[in-house]
Order: C-alpha cells, then sequence, then structure tokens
C-alpha cells in the first residue's frame, strides 16, 4: 500500500519504516505511545540535519490524525518538518514558541479536492499557482493546509497530472513539493474499453517481466534496458504502486438541485462500483472510488482489493423503486466502508447550490470548503466511529491523495502543517487560531479579517 | 374526525389560551426581547383554513434521558405522554405516572426535542419551485392543492427533524401567491394541515426580475404592482368589514382576492424574501407600515442585519438562510493578504444590531425575533439544524440556536398554539436526536408526528 514514492527532493527524509495504514484503528486497546511522540513513520532523522530555524508548539492537545490524543504534547519543527512529537522534549534555547495551552492542536486538513484555490486549471500546476491569491487565507481559515490539484485524466486508461499544493502564503517554491501521485480514469467501460485496458495490462506486465530479467542477468549492459511499451507509463506506475489510481463515474448525483430527482442509473452504482474493482484487481493495486453512490451495497468487496473511497455523505439519491436488492446513496456508507476496513475521505455536495468544492464567497456557508469538518461530521452521523473522525481530513485524505508521506499527520519526519484550534476540530462552534505550513505561520484568526470579530 | 371550521376554530382557540397561559409561566422569568406585531388578530377566522385540532394516535409513553421542551428547562430523565396528536403530560419520569393503556417507548439517552419549523420551503410537491407568474402580481395562487405527502424530500424532512413546513411558491415572482403551513407526515394532506393560508409570499428584489415587460424589471416597478394589488386587496376586505357592519350592500365575491381579505384581517402574515438593505427597508416601509400586515421576513440574508433596530421596533420577525453569512467587503484592515472583508454572521447581525453589525448602538432583534429557514431545495429540506449550525459559528448566541429552529419559527407564523414547544395541549411533534440537535454529527433516531411514529432510522440505511 505504502510503496515509497520517488523522492524528487534532497531531503536527508527518514526511512519511513512503517505504515500508518498497516495499523488498523485498535480502539481503546491500543497500547500508550512510547515518549517521543512515538511516530511510527520515521526514527528521528539518523543523520543530523542542519536546521536553521526551530519553532516548538507547547502544552496543546495534539491531535496526531489517526485518531489518537496527546495531551500537552509538544511538537518540536526543525525549519519545514516535524522533528519530534510527544513529552519530555528538549527544546532548543533559541527556538520559537507557540504556547498551546488549553488549545487543541491537529494536522492541517488535506482535502481531496478543491478548486479556485492557489492553483489555476491549467495542464501544469507550476505555472498557474498564485501564492498570493486570497482564497489561500480563506482555506487556511477553513484548516485546509494541503489539497490534491488535478488535470486531465477521467479516460478509459489511467492518465492525467496531479500534484499537491500546500497552501505555503507567499512562498511560492513551496508550494508544490509532491507531484503525480495521482492519475485518474473513468467506469463504466464499455466491452472494447476493458480489452483494450486488458491488452495494455498485459504489455505492461511482459515489460515488467523483461525488467526483471534484464536486472537478474550478472553481465546486462544498461543500454540494452528494455524500454516501456507506448502509452503505459501511467498504467506501470500504477501498477507498481507509485501512483494513485482514482475511478469516478459519471456525475455522483446528476442532475440539479443536489441530485434530488437522481436515480442511481448512470451514477457510480453497484455495477460500476464491481467494475472499478475488477479494474483494481486487473492493475494489482487497490484504487480509489471518486464518490461512489452503492459502494456501501459492497463494503468487503472493496476492502478485498485494497481500496480506499471518497465519499460524499450528504449525496441523495433515491433507491430504484423497481429493484428488490440495496440501492440509492446511504449516509452510513462512510461507516459501512470503515467498518470493513476501508479509509475513506469525504467530499462536499455538488450539483446544486451551495458552492461546491471551495472557498468562494458566493455559496452557502456549510455547504462548501469553509466548513470542511461539516461533511465528516456527516460521515459520523451516518454512524463512523466519532473517536478518529479527524482522520477523514487528514491522515485518510493524505493516502487517498498519495501524499500520506509528507502530510496528514503530526509525526516526526513530516510536513510541519499544523492547526492550532480553539476546540475540537470537528465541532461546529471550532475556529482556527492559527495555522502552519511548512513549519511557517501563515494565518492567524486575530490578525485577518475574515473572522476576528467572532468571540466567544 | 372531521368537524366544521367553526368548531374547530373554537377548539383551536381554548387550547392556544391554555397553550399562551403555558407559554407566559415558563417565560415570567423572561421579558420578551421584541414583541412580534400582529395587527388584531382575530379569533375567529373567516378566510383561513385550520388543520384538525384531533388526529388519531396511540397512546404513548416517550422516555429519554433529556427533554428539551425549548419553553421550559430542560428535564433530565424525562417522559413525554402522548395520545390523538397531543401532549398530555412532560416531565420527569419519577414526577409522572404512566397511566394504563400507554405503550412505553424507552428511547435510552437520547434527546427529545420539539420538531423544527421551517418557513421557506418549495418542496411539498411535484419539482422543486414554482413560479406561475401569468400576471406581475399573483394573489390568486395558492399551494394547497399540490402538497404530496409522500414527496421525498418530506420523508427526508423527517430524518432531519423538521415537522413543520410553509410550503410557499417561488420567488421568481413578485407576490407568488398563498403558502400551505403543513406538517411532513400525515395520512392525507388534509390530515397534515396546520393552516392555509400559511401566508401570503411576496419575493422583493433579488430574484423576481425576469422577463415580463417592462414593468417589474426594477423594485419600482415591482412596488408599484404590489401596492396596486395590496390596495385591492385592502378595498374588498373593507368593503366586506363595511357590509359585515350595516354599512353597504354585500360586496361581490372574488376568489382572486379573497385571501388578501384573510391577510388583511390578520389571519396570517406575509412572508416576504428579502434580504438586501434597501429592500428591507422599502419591505417594512410598505407592507407593515403602509399596509399594516402582519410581516415576517424570510430568507434574510446579505446586509439588511444593518436595519435591525428599524425592524425590531416595526414588530418584524426574520428567518434567516440558506446563506447565513454576508461577505462585507469594508471589514476592516487585513494582514497584508490582499483580503480586507469579514464573513459577518447575517443572523448575528440580526440578533445583537450594533454588537455584530452596522452601529454599536444599534438594538437587534434579540432571542425572540430570530429563525432559521432552508429555503429547500436550495438547501436540503432535511439540513434545516445546519443552517441553526452555521448561524451559531458565525456569532449568534448559542441558546438562540434551538429557539430559531423551534418555537420562534412557530411564533412568527402564529402557529406556537400548536407546534414549536414541547407543551401539554401541543401537538405531539417529538423527535429524538442522539445529541445536541445542532451538531452535525447527531442523528435522528425516531421522529414523532402528530402522535404517530413517522420515521425510525434504520442503521445500517438511516434515510439521512
Amino acid at each position: 500500500m505504502n510503496l515509497a514514492l520517488p523522492i524528487g527532493v534532497a531531503l536527508a527524509v527518514a526511512t519511513i519504516t512503517a505504515d500508518l495504514s498497516a495499523q488498523r484503528f485498535q480502539g481503546r486497546r491500543r497500547p500508550p505511545r512510547e515518549e517521543g511522540g512515538a511516530a511510527p513513520v520515521a526514527d528521528a532523522p539518523k543523520a543530523e540535519r542542519k536546521v536553521s530555524s526551530w519553532t516548538a508548539i507547547t502544552g496543546g492537545d495534539v491531535h496526531i490524525g489517526d485518531g489518537n490524543v496527546l495531551r500537552g504534547a509538544t511538537i518540536l519543527i526543525g525549519d519545514d518538518r516535524i522533528e519530534k512529537v510527544g513529552h519530555d522534549i528538549e527544546i532548543p534555547e533559541k527556538a520559537t514558541r507557540i504556547d498551546a495551552a488549553g488549545k487543541v492542536v491537529a494536522p492541517g486538513f488535506c482535502v481531496v479536492r478543491m478548486q479556485g484555490v492557489a492553483a489555476g486549471g491549467g495542464s501544469e500546476v507550476r505555472d498557474d499557482l498564485n501564492p498570493f491569491d486570497p482564497s489561500i487565507k480563506m482555506a487556511l481559515a477553513a484548516g485546509i493546509t494541503s489539497f490534491l490539484w488535478q488535470s486531465g485524466g477521467g479516460s478509459n486508461t489511467p492518465a492525467g497530472k496531479s500534484a499537491i499544493v500546500k497552501l505555503a502564503w507567499g512562498d511560492l517554491p513551496s508550494m508544490v513539493k509532491e507531484e503525480n501521485t495521482v492519475v485518474s480514469m473513468r467506469v463504466p467501460l464499455d466491452a472494447s474499453s476493458m480489452a483494450n485496458l486488458r491488452k495494455l495490462v498485459r504489455q505492461a506486465r511482459d515489460h515488467l517481466d523483461k525488467v526483471r530479467e534484464f536486472e537478474g542477468k550478472a553481465d546486462a549492459k544498461p543500454e540494452d534496458r528494455p524500454k516501456p511499451p507506448q502509452g503505459v507509463d501511467d498504467l506501470l506506475a500504477v501498477m507498481q504502486g507509485r501512483k494513485k489510481l482514482w475511478i469516478s463515474a459519471g456525475s455522483g448525483g446528476g442532475g440539479g438541485f443536489g441530485g434530488m430527482m437522481a436515480r442511481p442509473s448512470g451514477g457510480f452504482a453497484q455495477k460500476e462500483v464491481r467494475q472499478a474493482l475488477e479494474v483494481a484487481e486487473l492493475v494489482g493495486q487497490g484504487v480509489v472510488l471518486d464518490v461512489p453512490v452503492e459502494a456501501w451495497v459492497v463494503p468487503d468487496e472493496v476492502a478485498a482489493t485494497g481500496s480506499m473511497a471518497i465519499v460524499m455523505p450528504r449525496l441523495v439519491v433515491s433507491s430504484d423503486p423497481g429493484r428488490p436488492d440495496d440501492t440509492g446513496s446511504n449516509i452510513a456508507q462512510a461507516a459501512i466502508l470503515d467498518a470493513a476496513g476501508v479509509p475513506i475521505s469525504v467530499t462536499v455536495p455538488t450539483g446544486g447550490y451551495g458552492g461546491g468544492a471551495t472557498v468562494g464567497t458566493g455559496g452557502i456557508l456549510g455547504r462548501d470548503l469553509h466548513t470542511p469538518f461539516v461533511d465528516a461530521a456527516f460521515a459520523v452521523r451516518g454512524g463512523y466511529p466519532s473517536r478518529k473522525a479527524l482522520r477523514i481530513l487528514t491522515l485518510d485524505a493524505a493516502r487517498i491523495s498519495g501524499a500520506e508521506r509528507r502530510v496528514g499527520s503530526i509525526e516526526a519526519g513530516k510536513d510541519a502543517d499544523i492547526l492550532i484550534l480553539d476546540g475540537d476540530p470537528l465541532n461546529y462552534k471550532t475556529f482556527v487560531q492559527s495555522a502552519l505550513v511548512n513549519g511557517k505561520v501563515v494565518y492567524r484568526k486575530d490578525e485577518e479579517p475574515f473572522y476576528r470579530h467572532i468571540q466567544r | 374526525m372531521r368537524s366544521s371550521p367553526k368548531q374547530t376554530f373554537r377548539r383551536l382557540g381554548r387550547v392556544a389560551t391554555a397553550a399562551a397561559l403555558a407559554l407566559a409561566g415558563a417565560h415570567a422569568q423572561q421579558k420578551p426581547s421584541m414583541t412580534i406585531w400582529y395587527g388584531d388578530r382575530p379569533k375567529d377566522y373567516e378566510v383561513a383554513k385550520l388543520g384538525p385540532t384531533s388526529v388519531p394516535s396511540p397512546a404513548y409513553a416517550f422516555k429519554s434521558k433529556r427533554v428539551l421542551p425549548v419553553t421550559a428547562p430542560p428535564i433530565e430523565d424525562g417522559v413525554v405522554l402522548t395520545r390523538n396528536g397531543k401532549i398530555l403530560a412532560i416531565g420527569r419520569a419519577a414526577d409522572v405516572a404512566i397511566p394504563e393503556g400507554f405503550t412505553v417507548v424507552d428511547l435510552g439517552d437520547r434527546w427529545c426535542v420539539p420538531g423544527f419549523v421551517d418557513l421557506h420551503c418549495h418542496i411539498a410537491s411535484e419539482g422543486f419551485d414554482i413560479n406561475d407568474t401569468v400576471h406581475q402580481t399573483n394573489p390568486e395562487m395558492r399551494t394547497l392543492d399540490l402538497v404530496t405527502m409522500e414527496h421525498e424530500q418530506l420523508k427526508l424532512a423527517l430524518a432531519g427533524g423538521v415537522t413543520t413546513v410553509n410550503y410557499i411558491p417561488g420567488s421568481g415572482s413578485n407576490m407568488g401567491g398563498f403558502g400551505t403551513l403543513t406538517k411532513t407526515w400525515g395520512r392525507t394532506p388534509e390530515e397534515a394541515l396546520v393552516r392555509f393560508p400559511g401566508c401570503l409570499k411576496i419575493a422583493q428584489a433579488g430574484n423576481p426580475e425576469r422577463s415580463s415587460g417592462d414593468l417589474g424589471l426594477t423594485p419600482m416597478g415591482m412596488n408599484e404592482g404590489l401596492r396596486a394589488t395590496l390596495t385591492r386587496g385592502r378595498d374588498y376586505h373593507l368593503a366586506w368589514e363595511a357590509w359585515k357592519a350595516g354599512k353597504g350592500d354585500k360586496p361581490q365575491f372574488e376568489a382572486g382576492l379573497e385571501y388578501l381579505r384573510g391577510l388583511f384581517r390578520h389571519e396570517y402574515p406575509v412572508c416576504v424574501h428579502t434580504q438586501i438593505y434597501q429592500v428591507v427597508l422599502q419591505t417594512v416601509r410598505e407592507l407593515r407600515h403602509e399596509m399594516g400586515l402582519w410581516t415576517v421576513i424570510v430568507h434574510g440574508t446579505f446586509d439588511a442585519y444593518r436595519l435591525s433596530e428599524f425592524v425590531a421596533d416595526s414588530g418584524v420577525p426574520i428567518a434567516g438562510g440558506p446563506r447565513q453569512y454576508h461577505f462585507d467587503r469594508g471589514g476592516g484592515a487585513g494582514a497584508g493578504s490582499g483580503a480586507e472583508s469579514a464573513f459577518r454572521g447575517v443572523l448575528a447581525g440580526w440578533y445583537g444590531g450594533g454588537m455584530h453589525g452596522w452601529r454599536s448602538t444599534q438594538r437587534g432583534l434579540g432571542r425572540d425575533g430570530i429563525g432559521v429557514n432552508t429555503d429547500s431545495p436550495v438547501v436540503p429540506q432535511q439540513e434545516l439544524s445546519v443552517q441553526a449550525a452555521m448561524a451559531v459559528r458565525l456569532g449568534l448566541a448559542d441558546d438562540v440556536g434551538i429557539l430559531a429552529l423551534t418555537i420562534n419559527p412557530a411564533r412568527f407564523i402564529g402557529a406556537d398554539d400548536r407546534v414549536g414547544s414541547l407543551e401539554v395541549g401541543k401537538d405531539a411533534d417529538l423527535v429524538f436526536w442522539s445529541g445536541d440537535p445542532i451538531d452535525p454529527r447527531s442523528h435522528v433516531e425516531l421522529t414523532v408526528v402528530n402522535g404517530n411514529h413517522a420515521y425510525r432510522r434504520d442503521p445500517r440505511h438511516p434515510r439521512y
């Protein structure tokens, strides 16, 4: 699941030895973490890295991102990364201290889909970034510190570009450090498209066999290294686990007005879910079901392929009155998938009024990304365990975006994307007090005009 | 169970008196923060048609950890006795004896909350919004005949704890017609009816500017059209009143004006979709003061909270939503972000006046003048409570959130003798929540309308 991604940046990155995903949530029986933040992700860097500035966030109740909380813990940040998390941490003398006593500290939210913030819709994300886009501040006020940008894709084979965009206000070079972690495609595939995909997978497999054979030879010459067949780069990356494959199906809701008139036909119904899982089996990797309607009907089949899902908890698609089996949307989908062991994230309702996956000023509060926690809350309303629901917006969102190596939890070695909040991150009254991206404070409620007039 | 309208009115009058006394008791310690102007509301309705005073329902004793009557302090370990659609008793389980023959329904640690009331809803029939703009103003239109109890969105409403809606014509027409105040569940629309007309629906500038000739393309023309039609309605009303007083001939019955007569008799209010500062000013001036109508602002959004003092003095309450914020571009200095603008909570502004709005000395509508609405399907009917959550998020006082969903809108529309709180004699519209009903994480376990089970959550496939 967590195969190493190509490391594009010359960081002395800690070896990622363990996978949080491997530690399925164990509820209260889970043994207490060890001192030092107990981040299973990284032993503290072996080689001392050179740190020019230290920041320590002290005394807060630290939500690590996997559902667990360290009360009154310290987070030590060296430049842009988290160095240590835990109690009894020695804070360097010159460190900038941020007192979070009485506050809640959480990983910045990673949203799996957002438009109109920081990046345009062009084909190259780096050509299209605006580090001074005012809506960055609005997204930070909503707790969002990174999102998955996507362009292209959505055809009959895996394709498209993507990037993890960090909302590093004013710091253009730091906004994109991870690219092309995700490709996408669309179901349903008709018979000829499916046959074509099978053919491409066969070619990619043959190529991998040849590479293996080549690498097994003692006297292999570099120039004889087998060249991949044309047009299968993305497919190869998916098959090797280097890129996540997102699969969508038509429009999730269908029709206007939030899909209130929609029927499952043409959406991501059971049939399309099954075909997406067939693709997962074909490529030998779990996929990401992008806003399925009826994945809740086959949760064990989703889990068996190691797939994950982006759920729109508030989606309403009526059951098909002409069918005797389970059809239509289900607010319990997140909970049912979770119970089967499928990681999920959420996205906001689209298709009607409300503004969709963005932080504009023309939408309806509670139905866009000014309040990303509302959709996580609706997953809880449908039965998702409240205690670990923060995962939906942090660690599991990062995994779905292929970015869990950098973001999604407060653990040593990860980017210092951290929120300081005045309460439970999923409570409707809670506001982000300050937000750090890459170790820098980029939002303070009291200094920005949006919400500072709201005092409790 | 049918009774003649006259009997219905009399019975309802008695219930209303009892409820009013109960309310007075509950509120003795709390002075109203604003007084709603109802005009000289008659005791006997001539035009309005009221729903049944009694609806068949079994005898139940609903027990739950927490009961929020809303007009009285919360009750821990409470019980509510219901039969034939009404609440017979409410109190601590230790104090209320459960009579023989009552089926005990134990909801464990759920919260028992009154069913929510939404004054701005478009979804009780097929389709989603209804505009029949055959004339510039359309007082002959009514939604009464369209109510469909099987409507998908009404079923969803029950899963969101919404049990009473004011189902009104769309805002694409300046004067869209007359709305229907109905429960979201009933074996028939007649049984579900609370009152028809619930209100006259007027939509002010910001929506009805649609091409139908030149007149009405701007607020000036719309004001003129409204004034002309309302004046005809008032003349018609006065002619009937004169005839009843023995002065003048019997007027000719005019279907298109009959419901305006009830409006001028103050049997029901005008609910006005009005939201922008100048337009709200004009609404209150023209409808409340010039025409003397019982006036309620619905779909209150944008910056009109700056009028809160004038509106409060006029006795006009507001149901706000669905947007809940005004993006105030004069919000103050930013921190170099280039953004200078604030997300003002619309209802916080109406509630607190200068505390959240414009001038620091300005008074607001206080806790009694604030409601929320969905404008469903713009916000789905089942998300009425999320509107309250967002209003509280942006500065509305915590304890006003629940009032804004229940007793306040019930009072605005004049249905607080039946709905909006849990009191003896009121309708048995009970919703059992898993926790704080304003928190979107909470879910509805059971919804009871008129004493009947209307929705029970299936944990594997909840409706919402």
